[in-house]
């Protein structure tokens, strides 16, 4: 038997500010250029990939990051046994890949995504980085990516002041214990 | 406290709450609201410290941060204690300590005030000029200097404060909250913009806040009244923040501000604990207003710096706001109208007041009336030749001024006072101004630099744009922040604004005195100590430029950054150089503005916070292991796996041996993994690598050598065609990167016609690798269902499998010449995968090896390790890796610059491989390779890069680079080293198993 | 700390990009063909001049496109951006 190993432990509760590791996720990198790449992804997802820079789209079980004019990031909503569960990265392997539309790569094990939930969530943000949250903070679905305590990560505006950052997994245990740190100060 | 000096009725500051606090070991009172100088003018205490060179007693000058005489040590505790801090800027708190610093054994008698009287001798640049010869000499001087030279003590322990950032976005940023900036802000707030409003004092309102006088009115109210009221009105904004105690430190391009914010400095020790000290504002602001308002300029005569002489503004401020009377006779001494504001305000609080000396030949401005109707007697245009008194002031000459103001004439006559309040005009701040990059335009009426031309969204408003009176400023500023804000209308268009207005001016830079300038001491920078004959002295001796002069006399050097002396010193300038001030320019305002504690500076970015750390998967079982860790980039590497006493070497060699006799396991997770997909995947691989990729199977794997354009070696790694249009590139770790970046920058501008797309998946997958003879052996175990044969799984090949349902990838590869696997697993499963190997190696003494281990075995192939044993200066030819450069493609990154005529050359440093004569004796990696022993100075041919005892040969290996070394196989070079030469011998890059047997063992 | 427009993704702080040097300085289709003073041209000879000057940036903690900059390096103004294989705005 094989066990999983998330790399973060328990959430953790501050004034405002609620900070938990959301796993097991699904997550798939897209990259394509043309407009068949797009249509078949809306085919096959029911989504259509955002193109609109900063923005993403979803349903109730799948979201799709806009990364770049054509890097897409998709996450599912629900928590997934991942033993034995390619049947999405390779349904879009097959559609995507090996019919020279773009690139699927499964990236399920390279983020980690830390849900970050409270009144106080753009507080910790301020903290490290330079990203301007002003207009970001009231538009539902928007997604940046930015530094966060010289750490890259994406964050993806889920709801009023319920956030999901991914940051790499090596990245994760020190941006969390610093996330932990500045927390502890607001 | 002085009773006699603290009048009862201030509003801002509560006499209900006494504050204790130490100076100079003595415990003294003063409450809440009074900061240290205020507190201790109240205990009628002016002498405060030294001065820097002459170690002349010096007292509190003015109220806010130009002060350069009051500054003290702040606190005892050695990891605590911070030095310099200004007594006018620190807030009384219960517990404060502070000490009087440049002063031994005391600020009351001090040794080192035998400087003064030497003073003839040590003009500027004395220590420049008289240390400088015999130059061996120096190293004794400097003893003695650094001994009684500097002026507060660093902290000796690390502190124990708590520092952070924080970014900052608004539409408009207000730097200063008095008139003009609490008008800014609430006509910003009123039209919906974000806005912050800054200022460094404990509340908002300037000077305006306190000035209580008949001739300062603004709709029929007091202008202080007037304010409060503002004032009260910002609270009803939500898109206003107002940040108090909160210095703008540096202006930067882009509207990029910083901004530190003082959170407990003016809390008791016992409220301070564990609060954040202070905080770093990183603010982006779409438009700046400053507001920084204006300081008054000192007046430059003799002997201008005894204790008690103190700006009269700040005079102004300690009665009015503080309730402190600065002396109980006061001489003022002025060339503009504003000593008279302060005459008025001390003659209402009782104080008495000898006289106003005045240059100028008469005022007919309505507070000069006010005075005059008050009976405060005027010396019209007279100026103080001398000053008296050594720890504090105690009178003052007076002569009557020539016609044209270049001599005195007349008798002197005398004047007993404790305090000399003296207003030489005022200096617009346009420090943050000119930090932006704005330049300065120069008004010849009041001689001032006022903000010119700015590239970025910015306007100065108030008295740091040049208006000084209530009126003008009023107006002003209401019209530019409309026109800034492009508003139609504001509240502050019709008020109704009383105010005198000043009718004469007059100023004299350096005022005459009876005595030659030689026998005077007029002081300009009073921290630094350089006086109007320094800076006349650095003329004389051809000095032209301001910026030479500044720092051969150190005037504005201090820790004030000459804020008060700066416009003295340029006048000075200009008028013995015969230029206008307008064409001298001034010195360069650099940021910070006041100075910035270390800690602010880092905020959190200490301790585990310093630097970013990455971990693999399977880093609590390296750890639980007890590995040494070992940093590679900002990765924590399992360096070696030390068991019960083992040192590093013993560790090593254990690791080693086994690794080679039976099995070994090690985390490789670290590596680069880019996945590559596209249909030109293969022809981008081409372009990239050195070698050949069109031809190589599906299912398996290749080693390349990626170059930079000038043809020197940049990265190197194992790729592994996973499917038709699918491959899967490692980098080395401290590449992963760049060479991601690279790889991109290629795509995007070089070769957009590629239908290429690259992932970086390097977190997705944990690698373990385990090799060794019995390798295949355990891989059988954790994967009963693979067929491990020769034929079906040969070296460089690679097979999709399962374990416990999880899919991984498994490379045949090798980067220690032995038999290994490499499986790649998502890291959620890597640690359960490698506790699995490591379970079912036990039986063959899997040892777990670290990355010093990984080192020793590729070196004893003749491994390289790029970045090691490369450092960007070598071809795949120095390498002598001829063999992976394709001689049939027709290009690829770096192919040109193989051929050009330097790295061509035959006598390039190459990569060789190195033996000791004595097989015991280990190289220092970096050590240097000569020919000759004998011979002085000797040609450094190379260095070893690479260098270790090998116990699978039993004998020293090691790789280097030496000039020509291809065609030096078998020679005879030496490596000397501090106390002895070691003799070794040129040989071949590998050291064992040449044939590559083991691979297949 | 420069305010930069990415044509991507809009305004952002500098600490996002990395920067890349002189732009249009085009990889030569053919560099086999090239004397070794040709090719030293286009390896190593920079402008780097003071005033307008077109550059390559990265947006490396973003989108990671790489695109151009019209910047002047005396006062560093950057008058546009613009995207790989456009022509500069301005000159």
């Amino acid at each position: 038997m094989l066990n999983y190993n998330s790399p973060i432990m328990n959430a953790k509760d501050y004034s405002g500010i609620k900070i938990s590791e959301v796993e097991p996720i699904i997550k798939i990198n897209l990259r394509g250029k043309n407009r068949d790449f797009i249509t078949k992804i809306g085919k096959e997802l029911s989504i259509i990939p955002p193109t609109d820079s900063n923005t993403s789209s979803g349903n109730e079980k799948l979201n799709i990051l806009w990364l770049s004019p054509d890097e897409w990031l998709v996450y599912s909503n629900d928590k997934i046994d991942l033993k034995n569960n390619n049947s999405l990265e390779d349904r879009l392997f097959d559609q995507i890949s090996k019919v020279k539309l773009g690139s699927v790569a499964n990236v399920t094990d390279h983020w980690v995504m830390i849900n970050l939930k409270g009144d106080n969530v753009f507080e910790l943000l301020s903290s490290g980085c330079p990203f301007n949250f002003n207009d970001f903070k009231n538009s539902k679905g928007a997604v940046t990516q930015t530094l966060l305590n010289h750490v890259d990560v994406i964050i993806h505006n889920k709801n009023i002041n319920d956030l999901n950052l991914f940051v790499r997994r090596s990245f994760s245990n020190h941006l969390w214990s610093w996330m932990n740190d500045s927390a502890r100060f607001i | 406290m002085n009773k006699n000096l603290r009048i009862t009725n201030s509003k801002f500051i509560d006499q209900t709450s006494r504050i204790s606090f130490k100076f100079d070991g003595k415990t003294l009172y003063g409450f809440k609201g009074d900061t240290l100088a205020s507190a201790l003018l109240a205990n009628n205490i002016h002498l405060v410290g030294r001065s820097f060179k002459y170690h002349r007693p010096r007292g509190i000058m003015t109220c806010g941060s130009e002060e350069p005489n009051g500054i003290v040590q702040v606190g005892k505790d050695p990891s605590m204690t911070e030095p310099n801090t200004r007594a006018t800027e620190i807030e009384l708190y219960e517990g404060l300590e502070a000490t009087s610093q440049n002063c031994w054994p005391s600020v009351n008698f001090d040794i080192g005030a035998i400087n003064n009287f030497f003073s003839p001798f040590i003009p500027a640049a004395f220590y420049y000029k008289t240390f400088m010869w015999p130059a061996s000499f120096w190293e004794k001087y400097e003893y003695f200097i650094r001994k009684s030279a500097g002026l507060g003590k660093s902290p000796t322990k690390p502190d124990k404060d708590i520092y952070d950032h924080k970014y900052l976005h608004c539409d408009v940023l207000i730097i200063g909250g008095g008139i003009s900036g609490i008008i800014a802000a609430k006509t910003a707030a009123q039209n919906n913009l974000n806005t912050v409003l800054l200022d460094d004092k404990n509340n908002l309102g300037g000077t305006t806040l306190f000035q209580n006088n008949e001739c300062f009115k603004i709709n029929n109210s007091y202008s202080s009244e007037w304010l409060k009221k503002e004032i009260e009105s910002l609270n009803s904004f939500n898109n206003l923040t107002i940040k108090t105690r909160t210095t703008l430190a540096a202006y930067h391009s882009y509207n990029y501000l910083l901004a530190r914010e003082n959170l407990t400095d003016h809390l008791s020790l016992i409220e301070k604990k564990d609060k954040i000290r202070q905080r770093l504002w990183k603010i982006r602001a779409k438009k700046v207003i400053i507001a920084a308002g204006a300081m008054e300029r000192p007046l430059i005569f003799n002997n201008n710096d005894r204790p008690g002489v103190i700006l009269s503004s700040s005079i102004k401020k300690y009665i009015d706001y503080y309730g402190v009377k600065c002396g109980q006779k006061i001489s003022l001494f002025t060339n503009n109208d504003a000593a008279y504001e302060t005459a008025i305000s001390l003659s209402k609080s009782g104080v008495t007041i000898n006289s106003v000396i005045d240059i100028r030949d008469k005022s007919n401005s309505s507070i000069v009336k006010e005075a005059e109707k008050l009976g405060i007697k005027i010396h019209w245009r007279h100026t103080v030749v001398n000053t008296n008194g050594y720890k504090r002031i105690s009178s003052i000459e007076l002569m009557k001024l020539s016609d044209d103001g270049t001599a005195v004439v007349g008798n002197k006559s005398k004047e007993e006072c404790d305090c000399l309040g003296i207003s030489g005009g005022w200096t617009p701040r346009v420090h943050l101004f000119t930090q932006s990059g704005g330049k300065l335009k120069f008004r010849d009426t009041d001689n001032t630099f006022l903000p010119d031309k700015s590239e970025s969204e910015q306007i100065s408003i108030g008295s740091c744009n040049g208006d000084f009176e209530l009126d003008d400023v009023v107006k002003n500023s209401n019209k530019s922040i409309k026109e800034f804000l492009n508003l139609n209308s504001s509240d502050y268009e019709n008020l109704k604004i009383n105010c005198s207005k000043e009718t004469d001016k007059k100023n004299i830079w350096l005022l005459p005195s009876n005595k030659p300038l030689g026998k005077t001491k007029p002081f300009l920078d009073f921290q630094n100590d350089s006086t109007a004959k320094d800076v006349k002295l650095a003329l004389r001796e051809g000095f032209k430029s301001i910026e030479h002069v500044k720092r051969y006399t150190t005037t504005g050097m201090g820790t004030d950054q000459g804020k008060l002396s700066n416009m003295h010193a340029l006048g000075i300038i200009a008028e013995t150089a015969g230029v206008k001030i307008g064409e001298l320019g001034t010195t360069t305002f650099r940021p910070p503005y006041t100075p910035l504690t270390f800690g602010a500076i880092v905020g959190r970015n200490v301790d585990e916070f310093f630097d970013i750390t990455r971990r693999t998967p399977m880093h609590d079982w390296h750890t639980k292991h007890n590995a040494e860790f070992e940093n590679v980039g900002q990765w924590k590497r399992a360096w070696y796996y030390p068991i019960e006493n083992e040192n590093m070497h013993e560790a090593v060699q254990r690791e080693s041996k086994a690794a080679r006799d039976s099995a070994g396991i090690l985390d490789a997770s670290t590596l680069g993994k880019i996945d590559i997909q596209g249909s030109d995947a293969s022809e981008f691989l081409n372009r990239v690598y050195t070698n050949a990729w069109s031809k190589l199977e599906i299912g398996k794997c290749r080693y390349g050598l990626m170059l930079n354009e000038d043809g020197m070696v940049y990265d190197d790694g194992v790729t592994t065609r996973l499917s038709e249009n699918h491959y899967i590139m490692t980098t080395t770790t401290g590449g992963a990167a760049n060479v991601l970046s690279k790889l991109e920058d290629y795509l995007q501008t070089e070769w957009p016609e590629l239908d290429v797309y690259l992932t970086s998946v390097t977190d997705h997958y944990a690698t373990v690798s385990i090799c060794g003879p019995n390798s295949k052996k355990i891989l059988s175990k954790v994967i009963p269902d693979l067929d491990l044969s020769d034929k079906e799984f040969p070296h460089m090949s690679f097979k999709n499998a399962l374990i416990d349902n999880v899919r991984c990838r498994v490379m045949r590869i090798s980067f220690t010449g032995e038999h290994s696997y490499e499986i790649n697993i998502q890291s959620s499963y890597g640690k359960s995968v490698w506790e699995k190997c490591f379970e079912a190696g036990k039986e063959f003494n899997i040892t777990p090896y670290g990355t010093e281990t990984m080192h020793l075995l590729r070196a004893e192939k003749g491994f390289i390790i790029a970045g090691q044993d490369t450092d960007g200066t070598m071809t795949p030819v120095d390498l002598q890796m001829d063999w992976i450069i394709s001689k049939k493609k027709y290009d690829f990154i770096g192919k040109r610059s193989l051929y050009r005529s330097d790295t061509i050359r035959e006598d390039r440093k190459q990569l060789v491989g190195l033996l000791t004569d004595d097989p015991n004796e280990v190289l220092e990696e970096g050590a240097q390779i000569v020919s000759e022993t004998n011979k002085q100075p000797i040609e450094m041919l190379g260095h070893v890069t690479s260098s270790y005892f090998s116990p699978n040969l039993n004998k020293s290996i090691a790789l280097a680079v030496l000039k020509n070394g291809k065609k030096l196989k078998g020679q005879k070079m030496f490596v000397p080293m501090k106390t002895k030469t070691i003799n070794v011998t040129i040989t071949d890059t590998v050291f064992l198993d040449k044939e590559n047997k083991r691979l297949n063992a | 700390m420069f305010l930069i427009n990415c044509p991507y993704c809009g305004e952002r702080d500098q600490s996002e990009f990395s920067a890349g040097g002189e732009a249009h300085i085009i990889r030569p289709k053919q560099p086999t063909e090239l004397s070794d003073d040709q090719w030293a041209e286009f390896l190593f000879m920079r402008k780097n001049i003071k005033g307008v000057q077109l550059e390559r940036w990265n947006h490396a903690h973003g989108c990671r496109k790489w695109f151009n900059m019209v910047r002047d390096t005396s006062n560093d103004k950057i008058h546009a951006v613009y995207k790989m294989g456009e022509k500069p705005p301005i000159k």
